[in-house]
C-alpha cells in the first residue's frame, strides 16, 4: 500500500464497512498494528514527510517566561506521535508552534527540510493541518460544505472548484465515515459526530503533516475509538505523518507509534511508549504513583494514587 | 459500464462517496455544483426584494407635487425615447461630458415629454440611489458582521459613522466654503477614523473583540465632539443640514449623486461576491481560518476595508442612514441561512427593497397623510423600521452568541 501522500487513495469502502463492523479488530488493536508494520514497505516510509522542530521558545505576549522552552523533537515520518503531559504543560502551545500558529521566540520548524516560516501560508496549509481543539462554526453549515473549506489553501482566490477539490472532499468524508451525514447541519450533530466533521474538514485539505490538538477528549468511547481508526488508516494508507495530543496517556500508549513527553513546557521525554511511558515518567510528569505493567498492545497502565505536590 | 461500487470492491475507481446516482448523475451534480447553491429560498427572497422596490420605486414616481395618472407613470418610465437613446442614458449614468466624449455627440439633446423629464431627472434617481445605497449599507453590514463576528454590527460599528459625522460637522460650522465637497469630505472623515479604530486595536495583531471596543472608543469620542460643535453652528439652516446628514436623507438626490455612489457600488459588489467564500472561512473562527493557510489579519483588514468603501459611498450621497446595515444582514440570513455566498447576494437585493420602500415614507409621508409640504430623512424611517423589526426577531428566537 506505497502511496504518495499528496495522491490519497481512494478508501476501499472496505475499510469503512471493517470499521463498523470488525471487532475483532476492534478488540484487539495490537494485532492489527502489527499486520500493518508488516504491510507497509519501506517506501511508504520514505514517502512520508519529515517533520522536526529545533529548540523552539514560544510564548505568549505579555507573559515574562515562555510557555515552551527550547523543545527539539524530530518526528519519525509517517508515524503516530502523541504528545503528552499534564494540564498547562504546553501541549497545545506548542502543537501551535509546531503548525506556525503561534510564531516561536525561538527555533525553527522544518517540514521535508523546508523551514516552515519560508512557505507561503497556503503552501504551509498544504503541507500542514491542524485541527484545533475548540472549533466554532455557524449552526446551518452543512457537513459538506464544512468539509469544502478544507480546499481552501488549494484554490486560488477568484478560482472555482475543481473536480479534483470534489474527488478530495468526497474522500476525506468517506475515510471520516461521515457520508450518511453529508447533508446535515453541523448545528443538529452530536458532539462526536461534529469532531468526525471536522476531521474531515483537515482531511480535505490532503496535506503531509497532520496536527491534532486532543481529538478525542470530550468524546464518547464510540467516538474516540473511531477517531483514532482514522488516524491509524492515515497512517498506514496515506502515509501522513500524524501528530496528535492527547489528554489520556493510556491511549496514547497503546495507539501512538512513539511518544514525547511534555513537562513544564520542556520535553521531559521521547521515544517508543514501552520506552517513555514508565513508573518514573508518571510520578515525575503527572504527579501520580501507577504501576506500568506490559499489555498486548503497549504499556498498560494502572494509576494507584496522585502524589502530594511537593513530592512532583 | 455499470460501476456500482460495492462494499467489496477496493479498486482505485471507487470513490466510496456513496450512492448518489452513478458516475453520470455524479457528473451532472458536478457540473452544476457552480450554481447548484443558488436554491429555492433565495430564488423566492431576491424576486420579493425585486417587487418591493418596484412596487415602492412606481409609487415614488408616480405621486409627487406633479402627480400623474398610473398610464402616465408607466408611459413615462418605459419611454423609448429614452431609454433606447444612448446619449440619454449615459447623460443620466456618467455624465453629459463624459456622454459627449463617448457618442461624440455636439448638438442639444432631443427634447422630451414633461412627464417623462419629471420621471427620469427627479423622481428615478432618488429610486436608483435608493437601490445602490441600499445594496452598500447591506453588503458593508454583512461584511462587518463576518468579519467581527458579531451578529449586532453595522455598517457603522468600526467608528465610521462618527467620524463621518464630524467631518460633515466640522466642514459646515468651521469651512463653510468648503460644503460642495461634502460627500468626499464625509465618506474621507469616515475612512479617517475606521484607520483610527484599526490602530488603536492593533496590538500583535487585532482581534474581533478589540476591533469593536475601539469602534467605541473612537465613536464615543468623535460622538461628542460633533455634538459639541452644534454648539457653534450660529444658523438653523446649518444645524438642519447637519442633521440630514447624520441621519442620513435622500432629499433632492439627482444622478449626480447616482454618478458618485455607482462606480464604488460595482467595486463593492463584484469584491463581496469574490470575497464570499473568504468570509465562509472566516466564520469557521481564526484558529480554522488561519490553519486552512487565510492570512487573517490581512484579509480582515481587506475585507473591513470593502464594508468602509462601501458604508463611505452611501454617506457620500445619502449621509448616515441607520439600521439597514444592521437589520438586512439579519433578514436575509434568517431565510437563506448562513452561507456568505447566498447572503451577499440576498443583500443586493433586500437592501435596496428596504432602502426604496423606507425612502417612500421619508419622501411621501408629510405630503400625503398630513398635507404639510416637507419630507422627512430617510434615516429616521429606517431607525422606525429597524427598531420593531429587532423586537421581532428577539421574541421569535435568540439572537444568537451576542
Amino acid at each position: 500500500m506505497a502511496q504518495h501522500a499528496l495522491q490519497p487513495p481512494a478508501e476501499p469502502p472496505s475499510t469503512l464497512q471493517s470499521r463498523v463492523i470488525d471487532d475483532d479488530r476492534r478488540q484487539r488493536p495490537g494485532a492489527h498494528r502489527q499486520r500493518s508494520d508488516v504491510d507497509r514497505t519501506d517506501e511508504a516510509r520514505t514517502d512520508a514527510s519529515t517533520f522536526d522542530a529545533d529548540g523552539l521558545v514560544i510564548g505568549y505576549p505579555g507573559l515574562d517566561e515562555p510557555v515552551v522552552e527550547d523543545a527539539s523533537i524530530c518526528l519519525p515520518p509517517g508515524e503516530v506521535t502523541a504528545l503528552v503531559g499534564p494540564n498547562g504543560s504546553g501541549k497545545s502551545t506548542l502543537l501551535g508552534g509546531l503548525a506556525d500558529q503561534i510564531t516561536p521566540e525561538a527555533g525553527t520548524v522544518h517540514v521535508d527540510g523546508t523551514k516552515l516560516t519560508e512557505l507561503g501560508d497556503k503552501e504551509l496549509a498544504k503541507k500542514l493541518g491542524l485541527l484545533s481543539q475548540e472549533n466554532v462554526s455557524p449552526g446551518a453549515l452543512t457537513v459538506e460544505e464544512l468539509v469544502g473549506h478544507g480546499r481552501y489553501p488549494h484554490r486560488g482566490f477568484f478560482e472555482a472548484m475543481t473536480t479534483e477539490d470534489q474527488e478530495a472532499i468526497d474522500r476525506a468524508i468517506s475515510l471520516a465515515g461521515v457520508d450518511h451525514l453529508r447533508e446535515r447541519d453541523l448545528g443538529q450533530l452530536s458532539g462526536g459526530q461534529a469532531q468526525l466533521a471536522w476531521i474531515a474538514m483537515v482531511l480535505a485539505q490532503e496535506t503531509d503533516v497532520l496536527l491534532l490538538d486532543e481529538p478525542t477528549t470530550f468524546l464518547d468511547l464510540h467516538h474516540q475509538l473511531e477517531v483514532m481508526d482514522i488516524v491509524r488508516t492515515l497512517r498506514d494508507e496515506w502515509g501522513i505523518t500524524v501528530v496528535l495530543v492527547l489528554h489520556d496517556i493510556d491511549q496514547a500508549a497503546r495507539f501512538a507509534d512513539y511518544m514525547v513527553a511534555l513537562d513544564d513546557g520542556e520535553v521531559y521525554a521521547s521515544g517508543r511508549p514501552g520506552d517513555v511511558v514508565t513508573e518514573e515518567l508518571l510520578a515525575d510528569v503527572f504527579g501520580v504513583e501507577a504501576r506500568v505493567g506490559q499489555g498486548d498492545h503497549g504499556p498498560r497502565i494502572t494509576p494507584l494514587r496522585a502524589l502530594e505536590d511537593e513530592e512532583t | 459500464m455499470a460501476e456500482r461500487p460495492t462494499p467489496t470492491t477496493g479498486g482505485e475507481q471507487s470513490d466510496g462517496s456513496g450512492d448518489d446516482g452513478g458516475p453520470i448523475g455524479r457528473l451532472t451534480s458536478r457540473v452544476g455544483s457552480h450554481v447548484a447553491w443558488i436554491d429555492r429560498s433565495l430564488v423566492g427572497l431576491c424576486l420579493a426584494s425585486t417587487l418591493v422596490v418596484v412596487l415602492a420605486g412606481f409609487v415614488q414616481v408616480r405621486y409627487g407635487s406633479y402627480d400623474m395618472r398610473i398610464g402616465e407613470v408607466f408611459w413615462a418610465v418605459l419611454d423609448p425615447n429614452v431609454l433606447l437613446d444612448p446619449r440619454w442614458m449615459l447623460n443620466f449614468l456618467v455624465g453629459e461630458d463624459l456622454m459627449r466624449a463617448i457618442t461624440g455627440f455636439e448638438g442639444e439633446l432631443p427634447e422630451l415629454p414633461p412627464e417623462t423629464l419629471i420621471v427620469w431627472t427627479i423622481r428615478l434617481p432618488r429610486v436608483f440611489v435608493a437601490v445602490l445605497v441600499g445594496m452598500n449599507l447591506a453588503l458593508s453590514g454583512a461584511i462587518f458582521q463576518a468579519v467581527t463576528r458579531n451578529e449586532l454590527a453595522s455598517p457603522y460599528i468600526l467608528g465610521v459613522s462618527s467620524g463621518a459625522g464630524l467631518a460633515i460637522l466640522l466642514t459646515l460650522v468651521m469651512y463653510a466654503g468648503l460644503a460642495a465637497y461634502l460627500p468626499i469630505i464625509a465618506a474621507a472623515g469616515g475612512a479617517l477614523a475606521f484607520l483610527i479604530v484599526y490602530a488603536i486595536a492593533w496590538q500583535h495583531g487585532t482581534s474581533p473583540v478589540r476591533l469593536v471596543l475601539a469602534g467605541v472608543i473612537v465613536g464615543t469620542v468623535f460622538q461628542s465632539l460633533q455634538t459639541a460643535l452644534f454648539f457653534f453652528a450660529d444658523d438653523i439652516g446649518v444645524v438642519q443640514t447637519a442633521i440630514q446628514w447624520t441621519t442620513g436623507s435622500l432629499t433632492g438626490v439627482e444622478w449626480e449623486e447616482a454618478r458618485i455612489v455607482l462606480p464604488w457600488s460595482i467595486v463593492v459588489v463584484a469584491l463581496a461576491l469574490a470575497g464570499a467564500r473568504q468570509l465562509n472561512v472566516l466564520q469557521l473562527g481564526e484558529r480554522t481560518a488561519s490553519s486552512l493557510g487565510m492570512n487573517v489579519e490581512r484579509m480582515r483588514f481587506g475585507l473591513s476595508g470593502i464594508a468602509v468603501l462601501a458604508a463611505s459611498a452611501s454617506i457620500a450621497v445619502a449621509g448616515i442612514v441607520s439600521f439597514v446595515g444592521l437589520i438586512v444582514p439579519h433578514v436575509v440570513r434568517s431565510v437563506v441561512g448562513s452561507d456568505y455566498k447566498k447572503i451577499v447576494v440576498g443583500c443586493l437585493f433586500v437592501g435596496p427593497a428596504l432602502m426604496v420602500a423606507a425612502d417612500v415614507g421619508a419622501r411621501l409621508f408629510f405630503p400625503v397623510v398630513m398635507d404639510v409640504q416637507k419630507q422627512m430623512p430617510v434615516g429616521i424611517v429606517t431607525g422606525l423600521i429597524g427598531g420593531p423589526y429587532f423586537l421581532y426577531m428577539m421574541r421569535r428566537k435568540n439572537l444568537g452568541e451576542i
